[in-house]
């Protein structure tokens, strides 16, 4: 389980409050929100990246709030995907299975599965360069997935792929969280990949959680609202074409 | 005259100025060894005397400028991280120190030198004591050369640094790399280009530093500080013999430099 409490970290003009945010062992959190509300920030000081002011991060019971990134178990996926262009994808993926000294012989095997599950065993031996969005996504995933973290925090993972790479990557993400059952806080844009994807939705706006509900719950509160805008012009859209 | 017309005697104009200063920079190059006396260089490789002072100086030019591009490379990689990927108050005071030495004056520069690490000097006393002098000694060529050449490290290697995601450091971390392990892993094989470049920028800065030199450091002598005195006790010929090989020596690593540079 990872809980926040009482989180609060300041930066320049901004501020980030959490009261309170658990994530249940297995559950998949997506974190919805306006852009520059502090969702990367809650991010990367559960990843250990940012020093937080106060509050307490636990996982698994331990209270993480000090502990370097190397010691907190998480693995992130950024929007970039920030996979190493030096290395080939089988060291991209095997990099944390090196740093945990796995041996050889068990990190191939690993490395060999995960790259099956994920459907980019054919492409290993590649540089990242070689690889197409939807492939650079793939590969980032397996190479957090892996280590087998106790909480996958990804950051926008699907914002930059082409609608056809999206759809892709969604039934990709709900199948291996299906098999895999990990831990996960997903940030997203994106309404549709909250009610595909999430077990249950947070909603935050200016550094604060407005809601933390179930997807359906979700689309009954006022912050759903600028979302189903949106699908409201679409169906709008499609009825003036039809009449 | 029409837009075309127009468009191309502009054309012309660019690269009218372009070739000048194109030929400004080469004809001096040419001219050295337009220069070149067949019988000068007889002279002075041909001598036992002359040709030893060539070679030693060659080695202390070659030997003062590696030292000090490693002293830099080990004190100028983690600077260059700090100030490209750290913000603390003071940051632009500390950018400003590392970026002095490009606007000293060289022979500014050596006496500042003087004043810090001289034996008369602030820190002189205590240099003494651990039985260090800069005066008229090879650490007194190394330290003018790491002085003069520190911005070029640094800031190639900042920029070199700062051009990285920073997400992709973030990730080695949480995957289980310290920070030293995460630079030695991902920043400094991503940045390579960049440290080898600003190493040899530095080494070959080094390596034409005079002013300074005469200053702290005359002996032992560089290169540099021979051909000066070739040219003011032997004359033109003798200064052109040493200056064409020497010459040959900074080509090649412009050319090496050219290669490695980011494109």
């Amino acid at each position: 389980m990872i809980a926040v409490e009482g989180l609060e970290l300041r930066l320049g003009g901004f501020t980030l409050r959490i009261d309170r945010l658990v994530i249940e062992r297995g559950e998949y959190l997506v974190l919805l929100g306006p852009s520059g509300v502090g969702k990367t920030l809650l991010v990367l000081s559960i990843a250990g990246l940012m020093r937080p002011q106060r509050g307490r991060i636990l996982i698994d019971g331990v209270d993480a709030t000090r502990l370097p990134p190397e010691r907190r178990g998480v693995a992130l996926v950024p929007q970039s995907y920030a996979l190493f262009p030096h290395m080939s994808v089988r060291d991209n993926i095997a990099y944390g299975l090196r740093l945990r000294g796995v041996p050889e012989r068990e990190r191939r095997e690993r490395v060999r599965r995960i790259a099956e599950l994920l459907g980019i065993a054919h492409l290993l031996d590649r540089r990242p360069s070689t690889l197409s969005g939807g492939e650079q996504q793939r590969v980032a995933l397996a190479r957090a997935l892996v280590v087998k973290p106790r909480l996958l925090l990804l950051d926008e993972p699907l914002s930059s792929l082409d609608p056809a790479s999206r759809a892709n990557a969604l039934q990709l993400l709900k199948k291996l969280h299906g098999e895999l059952g990990f831990t996960a806080l997903h940030v997203t844009h994106s309404l549709a990949e909250a009610l595909y994807l999430a077990d249950k939705v947070a909603y935050m706006e200016g550094g604060v959680l407005r809601c933390v509900c179930t997807p359906r719950g979700f689309l009954e509160t006022r912050y759903a609202r600028p979302y189903l805008e949106e699908h409201r012009l679409v169906e709008e859209a499609l009825r003036e074409d039809g009449g | 005259m029409s837009p075309v017309e127009r468009v191309e005697a502009s054309l012309v104009l660019l690269y009218a100025a372009s070739s000048l200063l194109v030929l400004f920079l080469l004809i001096p190059l040419v001219s050295l060894y337009l220069r070149l006396s067949p019988e000068a260089m007889a002279r002075v490789f041909g001598s036992p005397v002359l040709a030893s002072q060539v070679r030693d100086a060659l080695a202390t030019s070659l030997a003062a400028s590696v030292a000090s591009t490693l002293l830099l490379l080990v004190l100028g990689v983690p600077l260059a991280y700090v100030l490209a990927r750290r913000e603390f108050p003071g940051k632009g005071l500390v950018e400003a120190v590392v970026d002095l030495p490009f606007v000293m004056p060289h022979a500014v520069a050596g006496i500042m030198l003087l004043t810090a690490y001289g034996s008369r000097g602030l820190l002189g006393p205590l240099l003494q004591r651990a039985g260090l002098r800069i005066e008229d000694s090879f650490l007194g060529v190394v330290a003018v050369m790491a002085f003069v050449s520190a911005p070029l490290l640094v800031d190639t290697v900042k920029a070199g640094i700062a051009s990285i995601d920073p997400m992709v450091e973030a990730v080695a971390r949480t995957l289980g790399a310290g920070p030293v392990r995460a630079f030695l892993d991902v920043t400094l094989p991503m940045a390579w280009r960049h440290v080898a470049a600003g190493a040899l920028l530095a080494w070959a800065r080094g390596l034409s530093e005079v002013g300074a030199l005469l200053v702290v450091a005359y002996y032992p002598k560089t290169l540099n500080i021979l051909i000066l005195e070739y040219l003011q006790v032997y004359g033109l010929p003798y200064a052109v013999a040493v200056s064409a090989a020497y010459a040959a020596l900074a080509a090649a690593v412009f050319i090496a430099l050219r290669r490695l540079l980011p494109p």
